[in-house]
């Protein structure tokens, strides 16, 4: 294999990990508030599946990419309603609320699916272009790599010292890691406890279905069943094995992110390899991972716990 | 000053009203998802019926339809009266299939009294085996069970999709229809008392159900299981190996699962084929939660499902619904049981201000 060759196969690798890994940023990023507030959402794969289908809605309906990315964060802002209302006005457990969700997601998409293409042909749509940041794009390897991607992926890379900052940063952030450890000092307070989880939990939703819109618009022309493919779930095993810290999530949805690239790519160059098991690497990953992640230090103390005034 | 203050005993009556009002609201709701759509509502629930148990073919395939779902909402009491939130049923349906399958391709030639109990066990087998490994997974490394089910209902689909495309169980001579070569007559489940479709199989779920309730109510296992969703500091004191429960109630729970597969493999479907086992697992978790993860509700829960299943096709035909209503209708009943779950443990009272 000639050199030139060889690098190109790495830019194209390096620059499909950048793009594959933008929904999972900003799920992960939303998800990560929602879970410093204490709500352990496991609806996520279906809220990501909801944005994802209302992108495709919007985009078809439309014609328009900009409005169909605010059709999908629309989409979320209810789902994180849905969810929202479920954990913290009528506790029920986190867990089934969110595989209620995701079950309401699933079934639902596929019968307004099923509706919206009854007696016609499917609508197919073409996606976002790469956007070149002028001047940088030129350098090489590097421009080729990281400036020549589609203008929502900058945004999510820029999403990860947004949200640190947040976090640990501002007055805002602290109310809301204080959710998360001990929300009874917040309510002695007088502040309420489910308005800023109400809050958290619409705004980690909206950043989801912002990455389901994203995963829509960037990557396919259609619509199909399970369209998300596991990929919420995806997010919460970086959550955990980031640690609930920003930079520890940046690094897993790198790695997830450089694994799913390396597999489609493996494919391409034609490796001796059933294309089924490469796509299957991720799934595996997620268990393997969680086997030997041992540090839970990150974890609230108060996650997936409903608060109580007694 | 009207407010919600929690219960400190059920009420029975205020219980059933809270229910009858969920099942109110999917009605509701159904009406007006089809609404959504522009079908024509009467026609459609008329067609529903019809179809779930307008007649004897009605009912015989409503009773085939329900029989994997009340097998996979076992699974999910099983586990979740444990506190065990296994998502893995439809992992465990596709390895039952496939498990299945594979016995039928050793066995194959044997007299039926032995073959079909053999290929069934084989399937069972796979699920257990697969619902253990997450058990264990959970037990040893800590490891979620949700996330190790769901990413396990993954890494299956994609082996049976590789088997059944380029795999050793490609048919041969097609290309793209990602499915195995039919089973041959011998091993296709005879029919209960000739009754066209009405395979033996269907007696299994409720044969399973009484095996789970007796279980639960009369075995130490039992005892074990709901202690594990009780108190399961208090069952380790009692020096009950909480490791060994939890790796034995994915087994079963994960057997359960299969059981459905395997049996939907050698009567109904008679071929792998994704299709005809995807969302099976699923719809079981709603199953056995609608079914308040009783043994019992989950069979009345199962049949009421089966013949929504089964109501649908006539629904598509005579009224040119989507197919997909069904698991539209399983989700919004789920969420609208949960609430009214919760409402049933609140009584409203009137306070002075």
């Amino acid at each position: 294999m000639s050199q030139l060759f060889q690098e190109a196969i790495l830019i194209s690798i390096l620059a499909s990990t950048l793009r594959i890994m933008t929904p999972l940023l900003f799920s992960a990023m939303g998800e990560l508030v929602t879970q410093r507030a204490g709500i352990w959402n496991m609806g996520v794969e279906g809220t990501m599946l909801m944005g994802a289908f209302a992108a495709y809605i919007g985009v078809t309906a439309s014609g328009s990419l900009w409005l169909a990315v605010l059709a999908g964060v629309l989409a979320g802002v209810l789902m994180g309603v849905v969810i929202a209302f479920m954990t913290a006005t009528m506790r029920v457990d986190h867990f089934i609320a969110g595989l209620g969700l995701n079950l309401l997601a699933s079934g639902l998409t596929l019968y307004w699916f099923q509706s919206y293409i009854k007696r016609r042909e499917q609508p197919t749509f073409s996606g976002f272009q790469n956007w070149p940041i002028p001047g940088l794009a030129d350098i090489p390897f590097i421009g080729e790599v990281l400036f020549s991607q589609r203008l929502l992926t900058y945004l999510a890379l820029l999403c990860v010292p947004a949200i640190w900052f947040l976090l640990y940063r501002t007055r805002y952030g602290l109310e809301l890691r204080c959710l998360g450890e001990n929300p009874k000092a917040l309510d002695v307070k007088g502040l309420s406890v489910p308005a800023r989880q109400y809050a958290a939990v619409i705004f980690g939703s909206a950043m989801t279905a912002l990455g389901g819109s994203f995963l829509m618009l960037g990557f396919s022309d259609r619509f199909l069943a399970d369209f998300s493919a596991g990929r919420g779930w995806i997010v919460i095993v970086a959550l955990i094995a980031g640690n609930w810290a920003p930079k520890g999530v940046l690094v897993a949805i790198v790695a997830f992110a450089f694994l799913e690239a390396l597999a489609t790519h493996m494919q391409v160059l034609g490796a001796p390899v059933p294309h089924q098991l490469l796509l299957a690497l991720p799934y595996l990953a997620s268990i393997v991972i969680l086997m030997f992640v041992r540090f839970r230090s990150g974890q609230p103390a108060r996650l997936g716990v409903a608060y109580m005034r007694e | 000053m009207i407010t919600f203050e929690r219960r400190v005993e059920p009420n029975l009556g205020w219980t059933v009203a809270a229910f009858a009002l969920a099942v109110l609201a999917c009605l509701l709701a159904t009406a007006l998802l089809l609404a959504t759509t522009g079908a024509d509502i009467g026609q459609a629930f008329s067609a529903l019926w019809k179809g779930a148990a307008g007649s004897r073919r009605a009912l015989t395939s409503t009773l085939v339809n329900a029989t994997p779902l009340i097998l996979t909402g076992l699974a999910t009491v099983v586990a979740f009266r444990a506190q065990i939130w296994s998502i893995g049923q439809e992992g465990q349906v596709f390895a039952g299939a496939m498990g299945g399958y594979l016995g039928a391709t050793l066995l194959m030639g044997l007299p039926p009294v032995l073959f079909f109990p053999a290929v069934l066990a084989f399937g069972v087998a796979a699920g257990a085996l697969l619902g253990g490994l997450c058990g264990w997974l959970r037990t040893r490394f800590g490891v979620n069970e949700i996330i190790s089910t769901v990413m396990t209902n993954y890494l299956i689909a994609y082996l049976m999709s590789w088997m059944l495309s380029g795999g050793p169980w490609t048919e041969v001579g097609t290309v793209a229809y990602h499915q195995s070569p039919e089973l041959p007559a011998d091993a296709v489940l005879p029919m209960l008392a000739g009754i066209p479709r009405l395979h033996v199989g269907v007696v299994l779920p409720f044969v399973a159900a009484l095996f789970c309730s007796v279980l639960l109510a009369r075995m130490p296992l039992g005892y074990e299981i709901r202690g594990l969703g009780y108190n399961p500091e208090a069952l380790r004191h009692k020096g009950v190996d909480i490791a060994r429960t939890v790796v034995v109630v994915m087994m079963i729970s994960g057997g359960l699962a299969a059981l459905a597969g395997a049996i939907e493999l050698f009567g109904v479907s008679h071929r792998l084929r994704a299709d005809n086992f995807a969302g099976l697992g699923y719809s079981g978790i709603i199953v056995g939660m609608i079914g308040g993860l009783s043994p019992l509700g989950t069979v009345v829960a199962g049949l009421f499902f089966g013949g929504l299943a089964s109501g649908a096709v006539s629904m598509r035909v005579l009224s040119d619904t989507p197919a997909a209503l069904v698991p539209a209708i399983q989700g919004l009943t789920l969420f609208f049981f949960l609430c009214a779950g919760v409402l049933a443990r609140y009584r409203i009272v009137r306070k002075a201000p």
